[in-house]
């Protein structure tokens, strides 16, 4: 940058050139010192953090993550899905029964006290 | 999800790293620009002629110099920052030239290799010199209408070589130019500049 030294082999009148020049960018009216002062704002507002791209990489994380997590859980409903037409495909009398089956298993433990009282009913009324 | 609040807090972590690091630059940058502003404004005022299209240059070459060159080194702002000046004062000339071609008002100047005797260039050091024996405004009014009269590269080459100090080999870096051609347009402004202001008094 400007260093305005003195240079013994330079002439004079070129340092007193300089003086001129550093004379004329003092006094600088009010107008243009403050569209200087614009022009330095704007050139710097350019430089300012984006918010957005900041969090694009956790965001796509936090996205990625989630859509894995619904394949997850989204798949063994499917396979179970997928799995369950085929017995109705194979006729009505497959459909109504099927001990192997887990679902099939899981209701008649849910309606275990209706099995107990039906036999309980069907006891009484033989005896 | 202990993992994602992690990221999400690392990431907060290196967004507030950033945020701290650019507000350390632009505080640099603004006081590096507000240094450089007015002698920027002065060139590019005796480059375009007028302070309207001085100020536009001179936004402009802050902007791309921000643009491009804030990551850069502090020590090397200087020179880059003159750099794009010159640049898009090279533009300015270059576009006024070709309007003023189409126009047919275009004003010749002196050819920039006119060919000078070195011996008639030779300084002579025990002279005052003639800003010294002009007073005052009279020689800010005198170098000003001398300083325009240079061609472009002449121009530049003075000034960044003896007002703001650059090195021969920077202000060839500022220029795009060779040392050589540096060394050839300084001394030809010298000599233009010296015969301007003698012819003045």
């Amino acid at each position: 940058m400007n260093t305005n030294h003195h240079s013994n082999d330079r002439p004079a009148w070129i340092d007193q050139a300089n003086r001129v020049l550093d004379d004329s960018v003092r006094d600088l009216d009010a107008a243009t010192l403050s569209r200087l002062n614009r022009a330095r704002q704007a050139a710097l507002a350019q430089q300012r953090p984006r918010t957005p791209r900041a969090w694009l990489l956790p965001a796509g994380l936090a996205s990625a993550c989630a859509l894995l997590l619904a394949v997850i859980v989204w798949q063994p409903h499917r396979h179970i899905e997928t799995q369950q037409p085929a017995p109705i495909a194979t006729g009505a009398s497959a459909a109504v029964d099927d001990g192997d089956s887990e679902e099939s298993t899981a209701e008649f433990y849910q309606n275990l006290e209706f099995y107990a009282w039906l036999d309980a009913q069907n006891k009484g009324g033989d005896g | 999800m202990a993992e994602i609040a992690g990221t999400m807090a690392g990431s907060r972590l290196e967004f507030a790293r950033r945020v701290d690091a650019v507000s350390t630059n632009q505080r640099a940058l603004d006081t590096f620009l507000r240094g450089v502003e007015r002698r920027a404004l002065r060139m590019a005022e005796l480059a375009c002629g007028s302070r309207d299209d001085a100020l536009d240059v001179v936004q402009d070459a802050m902007c791309a110099f921000v643009r491009n060159y804030a990551a850069k080194p502090e020590a090397d702002w200087a020179p880059l920052f003159h750099r794009v000046l010159d640049s898009r004062l090279n533009d300015f000339h270059r576009r006024r030239t070709v309007r003023g071609r189409w126009l047919a008002v275009f004003e010749r100047k002196s050819a920039d290799d006119d060919a000078l005797d070195p011996i008639e260039q030779a300084q002579d050091m025990q002279d005052p010199g003639p800003l010294l024996r002009l007073a005052g405004s009279e020689a800010g009014k005198a170098l000003d209408v001398a300083l325009k009269a240079l061609p472009l590269r002449q121009r530049q080459a003075f000034l960044l070589r003896m007002w703001e100090g650059f090195d021969v080999a920077t202000t060839a870096r500022v220029m795009q130019c060779s040392e050589g051609s540096v060394k050839t347009h300084l001394s030809r402004a010298l000599a233009a500049l010296r015969r301007a202001l003698e012819d003045h008094q």
